[in-house]
């Protein structure tokens, strides 16, 4: 049974958990990294993308690629009412308040999903053109998780591109460093808060949308979703794209392989895993030292 | 004065069960024992400074230890509390070095991290605790041999302890090492330039609120009948943590008063919507926001505004008595 | 100062309106008789005197909220739609059906029912879908003599080692479901089988009961894994059962998990090389949308399903769809059948529920043909005794259906 083709077979099923995994951390890490708030509503987020997209598709017939345009666009402005209504007002009150606020937000976004789509299991189907199989070694893999990969690729590049080589990208690493700074060189950190959580928002979304149609919609899904995603953002280090995508393949691979290898431990091992670099190295492996609230 | 309220406290839950229906007093030892609870993580949160995510693990390691205790020694109160306060005791021990060596987020999070380790743990050890299905079947207590068979008795033992703790802690948070603790929470570089190493007071106050979070387990055990992994599950330290920070953290009785919040507005309002998550959002947030000392701090400070007001006070006279003496 | 004595009076005041209510906890206790069984005997005195002159209250704990929330309000539904069948009376009596959100908590759960009993003085407890909280449950039920009938939870021990004379079952147990997979699978799909399930006790029951029919008639199960509850992905488990020389593979999934899973199944290939069986819940009338054509060529073992064609049946699913314009589920037609069975309790007692032994004993003899088949109880377990069918999925135009291929008759949980 362990033969070389398995193995590959199950590392190709662990990068492509791995990528999915990276396509829904990637705001949460955006946010905490630049903002310094833990988003505890990020799991919530991502939930109303992929519920927006089941609307989208099955309850008005539109495409998969209309929905994945106009969900994330909806969760985005979503994350702006948020941001303007309730998150400013608590900068002030320090992180602890900010993250408080964020779960408590995830408790009302669980309700309102609910009395919305009831609470019923429900799926987005893959889009048409990457329904099919692909055969590697003998074994048969769905085209769409293949996709998976290319897209978090895409995503993790674009990410790191804004974020090292534009002067968005600046500004965002100054703001990490020193917020004050910023204001003084006559940036409007504010904006630039907004600006980053509503982009939080939009990748939340896409992400629920990329992770529908393998994942599927169900009640709770957020918390599972906020939960693994808390994970791979502590593994990975705050402020870091290279971290995060890092630990969201290091996590998808490990726990691939541990269900292959020990299934009964596999949950307990991704907490071990995330107990170890805590206590090892607190920042996580490629983070940077962050100022504490 | 302090004795005064400690005495007319005692009278009170001594006299609850001769005016209460079973279902308050069981009510009410619910909020209890979910008092304990909230006070031990108060002790972190409130008064070192550090917020757990994952306090939960405590509660059921003292709840599972005493049922199987129970099981398979002895259900004597005695055995069962000390064996389930003992394990929780030893667990806080362990996970407190580790958990020393992290601040703020990185503290929630590898709390967070342990709870789930442990979790997951009591979730696969099917043959010791039931699993998913939790553990049924814990013989009824009895202390000395007297068996606890009726809600009164298990409300009167929870009461005593009850009182017994939240005197303690008060005296302890009020004791020199008390104010250590607070001055960790308020500006920890200060106190380390005092020369006091804060790496140990933070490790005996972890220890010390992991321990009566098990007691607080331990006693849930005797109210039930039964633990299941849900009671372990981080939902469960979210829940607790509201209950501190809606009720007022770094306060003694704010954690009490948000326990018997959550548990009373959770048994009336689902009976009429199940929205109940909706509104513990609601309230909670509005908390956050707008009254983050919690409902004692805004207690406090409506009191002393009614108190000066002019509105006329039926029970003035009774106050007055109360005054002389 | 003031302030303090301000609230103790509050909390007096509140301690003297309470005290009103009803009797006190100090009271219950004084009835307890010498052997400390009869610890409510006070307060039950009390509910039967309300009860015998207007009413019959019959309380149902059922999740409304949670990962079960479906199931309770179907459920639910069922249970109205039978109650409006009768006109909400039963024995010259009218029917209050008060109804609690369980959460599938069991510390909620138990909140819940004291409430009930104390509070809404129930005189009979039915729903609950978690089996946790059916144990979690199962003491203060036994101790306060509460006839209770399970309409869903599945639990083996409910009516094995925990079984209290006050608790009957008209669902299923874990043991129903697999066992009657076992000997078909042998004869019918092959000899070698692989055992997929959720890690949770219902998961294990049922594959353990599966297995041991399915080896007794010859097979060989070459491979178990059990992926934890609300695993999202099953890649890595599905490329370790494709290495493996069997058959076919035999799951236990339900909800969002069964989605997945069926239709991972079908994404990874399997379905060319393997049959895949399963339960009832694998392919339920509730989920077959979601998985959509992925489910085609599923076998299933259950108790009931949408098609089955007999009489009662068709006249349930006809006046569950006009009531609410969708489809039954396995969970409508359990709480329809436990509505019934009480209703047929009640009607036999002439309304006179106070006396919980009586309940029970007048209970145990209902039988009747449900649209499941017919039913009736096993007096020794408290376990229903039912027939279990075999179904396959077919498409049906562009939607999956059941239909029934087998009937294995009058299935009768062992009990130990």
């Amino acid at each position: 049974m362990d033969n070389i083709e398995t193995i590959i077979a199950q590392f190709i099923n662990g990068l492509s958990y791995g990528m999915l995994l990276f396509v829904i951390t990637c705001g949460l890490a955006l946010v905490f990294g630049i903002l310094g708030v833990l988003n505890l509503a990020h799991g919530s987020l991502y939930m109303m993308g992929a519920y927006v997209a089941y609307s989208i598709t099955v309850s008005f017939g539109f495409s998969f690629w209309v929905a994945l345009i106009i969900a994330p666009l909806t969760v985005a402005v979503l994350a702006l009412i948020i941001e303007r209504t309730l998150l400013h007002t608590t900068y002030k009150l320090g992180h602890l308040s900010q993250v408080l606020l964020t779960f408590g937000l995830a408790y009302i976004l669980h309700d309102l999903a609910k009395l919305v789509w009831g609470a019923n299991v429900l799926s987005i189907s893959v889009p048409s053109l990457f329904s099919g199989s692909v055969s590697i070694l003998g074994q048969t893999f769905p085209l769409y998780r293949l996709i998976v990969i290319g897209v978090g690729l895409v995503l993790a590049i674009g990410l790191w591109w804004i974020q090292n080589k534009t002067r968005w990208g600046a500004i965002i690493r100054a703001g990490l460093s020193d917020s004050e700074m910023i204001g003084a060189l006559g940036v409007n950190i504010r904006f630039v808060f907004t600006v980053v959580f509503v982009l939080g928002g939009f990748l939340a979304g896409f992400g629920g949308v990329i992770a529908a149609p393998i994942l599927g919609l169900y009640p709770d899904m957020e918390f599972q979703t906020l939960i693994l995603a808390l994970v791979v953002l502590v593994i990975g280090g705050l402020g870091s794209i290279t971290g995060t995508f890092t630990a969201a393949i290091i996590v998808g691979v490990l726990e691939t392989f541990g269900r292959y290898l020990v299934p009964e431990i596999s949950m307990f091992i991704i907490f071990a895993l995330m107990a170890v670099i805590l206590i090892w190295r607190p920042h996580g492996l490629l983070g940077k030292q962050v100022t504490e609230g | 004065m302090t004795y005064l309220k400690f005495g007319i406290a005692v009278l009170l839950f001594g006299a609850a069960p001769f005016f209460l229906a079973s279902f308050h007093i069981s009510l009410l030892t619910e909020i209890l024992i979910l008092a304990i609870f909230a006070l031990s993580l108060n002790i972190l949160v409130g008064y070192t400074g550090l917020v757990s995510l994952g306090h939960a693990a405590f509660f059921g390691a003292g709840a599972y230890a005493a049922g199987l205790i129970g099981q398979h020694v002895s259900a004597e109160i005695i055995t069962t509390l000390l064996g389930g306060v003992l394990v929780s005791f030893m667990l806080a021990l362990v996970v407190g070095i580790f958990c020393m060596k992290v601040n703020g987020f990185y503290f929630l999070m590898l709390t967070l991290a342990f709870s789930q380790m442990i979790y997951s743990f009591i979730y696969q050890s099917t043959t010791w605790t039931g699993g998913s299905n939790g553990l049924t079947g814990i013989p009824t207590p009895s202390l000395l041999g007297l068996e606890l068979s009726n809600i009164v008795w298990v409300f009167y033992v929870t009461a005593i302890l009850f009182l017994l703790l939240y005197a303690g802690i008060s005296i302890f948070v009020k004791s020199p090492f008390g104010r250590v603790l607070v001055g960790i929470k308020e500006n920890e570089t200060r106190l380390k330039s005092m020369g006091y190493n804060t790496k140990i007071y933070r490790y005996v106050a972890f220890v010390i609120s992991g321990t009566l979070g098990g007691l607080s387990g331990v006693l849930f055990t005797y109210f039930n009948g039964f633990i299941a992994p849900t009671n372990v599950y981080w939902t469960m330290s979210g829940t607790v943590l509201i209950m501190v920070l809606i009720g007022g953290a770094g306060t003694m009785i704010g954690p009490v008063l948000g326990a018997a919040l959550i548990v009373i507005l959770e048994t009336v309002i689902a009976t009429y919507t199940d929205m109940w998550m909706l509104l513990l959002g609601v309230i909670f947030i509005f908390f956050v926001i707008f009254l983050p000392e919690g409902i004692y701090g805004v207690w406090q400070r409506s009191t002393r505004k009614w108190l000066k007001g002019k509105i006329p006070q039926p029970e003035l006279k009774k106050v007055d008595r109360e005054k002389v003496s | 100062m003031r302030k303090f004595v301000i609230g103790v009076f509050s909390f007096a005041t509140i301690l003297i309106i309470l005290s009103g209510c009803t009797n006190s906890a100090m009271q219950d206790t004084e009835g307890t008789t010498a052997n400390g069984e009869e610890v409510t005997e006070g307060s039950s005195g009390e509910v039967n005197s309300e009860s015998s002159e207007d009413s019959i209250k019959i309380g149902a704990l059922h999740p409304f909220s949670g990962v079960y929330a479906t199931l309770g309000n179907d459920l639910s539904d069922g249970m109205k739609l039978y109650l409006d069948s009768v006109d909400w009376t039963a024995g010259g009596k009218t029917i209050e059906l008060i109804e609690e959100d369980s959460e599938a908590d069991p510390q909620n759960s138990l909140r819940r029912l004291r409430k009930l009993m104390d509070q809404d003085n129930i005189d009979i407890l039915t729903g609950v879908v978690s089996t946790a909280v059916a144990y979690a449950i199962r003491d203060e039920l036994d101790a306060n003599q509460l006839p209770f009938l399970t309409s869903h939870a599945g639990g083996d021990d409910l009516t094995r080692s925990e079984r209290s004379d006050y608790i009957w079952r008209s669902s299923f147990s874990s043991w129903q479901v697999g066992n009657a997979m076992g000997e078909w699978a042998y004869e019918n799909i092959g000899d070698k089988m692989f055992i997929a399930a959720a890690d949770y006790a219902f998961g294990r029951e049922v594959s353990a009961s599966f297995k041991d029919a399915y080896t007794e008639a010859g097979g060989e199960i070459i491979g178990e894994v059990y992926p934890p509850l609300e695993n999202n992905d099953y890649a890595s488990y599905l490329t370790t059962i494709a290495d493996a020389d069997a058959d076919g593979v035999y799951a236990f999934f339900a909800g969002s998990d069964a989605v997945r899973f069926v239709q991972q199944f079908h994404e990874y290939g399997l379905h060319e090389n393997f049959e895949l069986l399963g339960s009832g819940w694998l392919v339920s009338e509730d989920l077959r949308e979601s998985i959509g054509e992925a489910a085609e060529g599923v076998y299933a073992a259950s108790f009931w399903d949408y098609n089955l064609e007999n009489e009662e049946n068709i006249a349930f699913r006809e006046a569950y769809e006009e009531a609410y314009d969708r489809r039954p589920t396995i969970e409508a037609l359990e709480g329809y059948d436990a509505t019934r069975i009480l209703v047929e309790t009640i009607e036999e007692l002439n309304g006179d529920v106070s006396d919980p032994d009586k309940v029970i004993e007048v209970m145990s003899q209902v039988t009747f043909d449900s649209p499941r088949g017919p039913f009736s109880f096993d007096t020794d377990t408290h376990h229903v005794i039912q027939n279990m069918y075999i179904l396959e999925t077919i498409m049906d135009g562009e939607r999956t259906e059941n239909s029934m291929i087998e009937t294995i008759e009058n299935v009768q949980d062992p009990g130990e």
